[in-house]
């Protein structure tokens, strides 16, 4: 497979309201603010398009999330206050926003990865020796046997 | 159904069932196989999808609670210090699981002569190793000869697999220090090997392989048992191994579809993995067995052990690109496997390095959860990029696999409340981590942090003292005294010599390795065994 091969497709269906977008918006960017070359939450389409994904095939973090999105206040008070005191929650949402967030393949891209999804890299043919080049294993074999025999008798 | 009487009946069909099946399926003998999960379809697996690790912590998590799907049953864990998993489907846990094949050491066979410990096993490593040799090449094993770890001689069938870069810069790390390190050791094949293909190093081999190259039993091993005459029942949940009036099993009742329904055969084998073992025998229960099948000694159950592993993690300026397959292990290291009593504790524990990028998710749990002050550092807000970027293809972990003994306390029970989708009880697991498997994990992670230190990390930190880490062992003992084991040296249960157990339940101790390797030698063995004794071997007539 190569990366043309990838194909990403729409989750199902709209999953969250525009409101319920906004709102997410709102609090993703205050958990992933963009830096170092990637982007923020938001730039990144985590709740216009990527959240999406996340949600259709969990719905525990679905439940999660909207459980989250109800609650009204200041963004940054709502999850100080849930990372206090209901940190299982703020654990989960926080997972599905990253989750998100790491599915983009721009972010990806600009992690390293070679590709929107895991990859083949099959290895050379001598690519196993050349790791193992400059003698690096000969010393450990030198220092000899390091087992402890069966007991005999 | 077919009512025609197996000569052997397996129940479960993962590692061992797998390897057991194989094995007398090709012998000749009619097999038949109950599985209460299904096939796996490659093309279902999630590794290729763009949103895989969210889907590994979901519908294919390794914790059965959280996947929740009908052919899982319950574990409560309410008692237990350590999390639970396995896989349910054809390849049982192999499925799922990282391909690390580590044999045991000779002295893991003989803890209570050499360390004053626990037990002795009633097998050495010398009467195995014929067995591991056979399931490397069935398994398609990739890996050095030569490790001055073992006894001359282990020289798995395939070359290694690339150790990549993260391999390397630890390797040169350990030179440094003049520490064991060895290329790593899988069921991933280097080159296409019988059923399976050369691996293409997508490095999700946790979410399972969609090569069809790791050497999950579904793959490697069923297609011949099945090409023999094997017939393989799935979704098909025994619910209890029956006796004949000789006190003899003859078969096996079982749900499909939740339709009763029963297996007749000459021969029981149990391979439901270390914690579906136990409940199965438990649930066996009848007059002559009150206390469950084969449970005379009381240990049905009991000793159970799993290995709380260690992480620690380094970051590196080198770009290790690290998203590089195998998920199973780069290299691994032996240096502190066998006891020195002057650390304090007996035992040690084998490490290796899983390349980490594959998951980039994991870097919250290994940040936030991080010590030595990490977890107190800013992560989300405008540190979550930088912390990826620094980390994704920058990080090395080490993961410390501790021995564990065997303490009676630890056990799995019946969970009578939470029951599974045929209506039959969970399991309850009872685990307190040990004295001295804690105090081994954590003298070797802060070795390891020497390590990340020689191997040049900028900074290193220890992530984790209690990983879950799958391995479910101990819970119907081998040994030779029927007062104090469940099985004998072949996985017979001393109270019904017609019925082997030929999973992990049967270990006496943990071993300080990743347990696969010498669960399918014994299971190998055990089918060798029922061969060759075919004549001599009670069975069941009725
Ligand atoms: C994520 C993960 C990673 C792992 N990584 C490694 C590794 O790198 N190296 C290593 O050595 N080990 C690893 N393991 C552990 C390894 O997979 C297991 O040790 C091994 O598969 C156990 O073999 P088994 O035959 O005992 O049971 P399993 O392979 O678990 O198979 C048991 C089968 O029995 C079936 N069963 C249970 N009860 C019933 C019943 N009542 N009726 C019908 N069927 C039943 C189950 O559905 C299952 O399919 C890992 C496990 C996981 C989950
Ligand atoms: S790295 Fe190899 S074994 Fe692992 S999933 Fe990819 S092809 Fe399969």
């Amino acid at each position: 497979m190569s990366i043309t091969d990838v194909t990403i497709q729409p989750a199902s269906a709209p999953v969250l309201s525009e409101e319920q977008r906004a709102r997410l918006a709102v609090l993703a960017d205050l958990l992933i603010s963009g830096g170092a070359g990637l982007p923020s939450a938001s730039g990144a389409e985590v709740p216009t398009q990527w959240i999406d994904r996340v949600l259709a095939v969990r719905a525990d973090l679905d439940a999660t999330v909207r459980a989250v999105l109800e609650l009204e206040g200041d963004p940054g008070e709502v999850l100080a206050g849930l990372r206090a005191d209901s940190p299982e929650v703020f654990g989960a949402f926080a997972m599905a926003v990253a989750g998100a967030y790491l599915i983009n393949p721009r972010v990806r891209r600009g992690l390293g990865y070679p590709g929107p999804a895991p990859m083949k890299n099959p290895a050379l043919p001598d690519e196993a020796e050349a790791y193992l080049e400059g003698g690096i294993l000969d010393v450990v074999v030198a220092r000899g046997p390091i087992y402890r025999p069966t007991p005999q008798g | 159904m077919s009512t025609d009487v197996a000569d052997v009946l397996i129940i479960g069909a993962g590692a061992s069932g797998g390897v057991a099946a194989k094995h007398l399926a090709e012998a000749g003998f009619s097999v038949v196989v109950l599985e209460q999960g299904d096939w796996v379809n490659q093309s279902d697996l999630p590794g290729l999808r763009p949103e895989y690790e969210v889907l590994g912590g979901g519908p294919w998590h390794p914790n059965p609670n959280v996947r929740q799907r009908p052919e899982d049953y319950p574990i409560n864990l309410d008692d237990s210090a350590a999390v639970i998993g396995m896989f349910n489907g054809v390849g049982g846990s192999t499925v799922l699981y990282a391909s690390c094949w580590c044999r045991a050491k000779p002295s893991d066979f003989r803890v209570r002569t050499l360390d004053g410990v626990a037990d002795d096993w009633p097998v050495s490593y010398e009467e195995l190793e014929p067995f591991y040799r056979q399931v490397e090449y069935d398994l398609g094993i990739s890996g050095q000869a030569g490790n001055p770890a073992y006894p001359p001689g282990y020289a798995p069938p395939l070359p290694s697999l690339p150790i990549n870069m993260a391999g390397r810069v630890m390797a040169q790390g350990m030179n440094k220090l003049g520490w064991h390190w060895w290329p790593g050791y899988n069921s991933i094949p280097s080159q296409d090997h019988l059923h399976q293909k050369k691996c293409e190093r997508y490095g999700v081999c946790m979410y399972g392989c969609p090569q069809g190259a790791k050497g999950s039993t579904d793959v490697a091993l069923f297609p011949d048992a099945l090409a023999h005459g094997a017939r393989l029942e799935t979704r098909a949940r025994v619910a209890r191994i029956s006796l004949d009036e000789n006190g003899l099993a003859n078969g096996a009742v079982y749900f499909q579809d939740g339709v009763e329904k029963f297996q007749p055969a000459k021969l029981v084998l149990v391979g439901a993995n270390g914690i579906g073992t136990p409940r199965l025998l438990l649930m066996s229960e009848s007059a002559g067995h009150p206390d469950g099948l084969a449970n005379s000694s009381g240990l049905v159950g009991k000793r159970f052990m799993t290995h709380p592993f260690g992480t620690s993690v380094g970051l590196y300026e080198e770009d290790l690109e690290d998203w590089v397959g195998p998920t199973g292990e780069a290299i691994e290291s032996m240096q502190f496997y066998e006891t020195d009593p002057s650390r304090g504790f007996v035992r040690g524990s084998k490490w290796h390095i899983i390349p980490s990028a594959g998951r980039p998710l994991g870097m919250i749990n290994r940040f936030t959860m991080g010590e030595g002050g990490v977890a107190d550092e800013p992560f989300w807000g405008e540190a979550f990029t930088e912390r990826m970027k620094a980390s994704v293809g920058h990080l090395i972990e080490w993961m410390i696999m501790p021995d564990d003994l065997p303490e009676e306390h630890n056990r799995i029970t019946l969970d009578h409340e939470k029951t599974d989708s045929d209506g039959l009880p969970g399991a309850k697991v009872a685990y307190v981590t040990g004295e001295n498997t804690r105090k081994l994990v954590d003298w070797n992670l802060q070795r390891s942090l020497e390590a990340h230190e020689a191997a040049g990390a900028t900074k290193a930190w220890i992530t984790n003292r209690n990983n879950p880490s799958w391995h479910n062992m101990g819970t119907a003992r081998m040994g030779d005294d029927p007062e104090t084991s469940v099985v004998n040296r072949w996985g017979q249960a001393h109270d019904v010599p017609n019925l082997y157990v030929i999973d992990g339940s049967q270990f006496v101790t943990a071993t300080g390795v990743n347990p696969t390797a010498t669960i399918c030698a014994l299971a190998k063995r055990t089918a060798a065994y029922l061969v060759e004794n075919r004549r001599e071997q009670k069975v069941s007539t009725a």
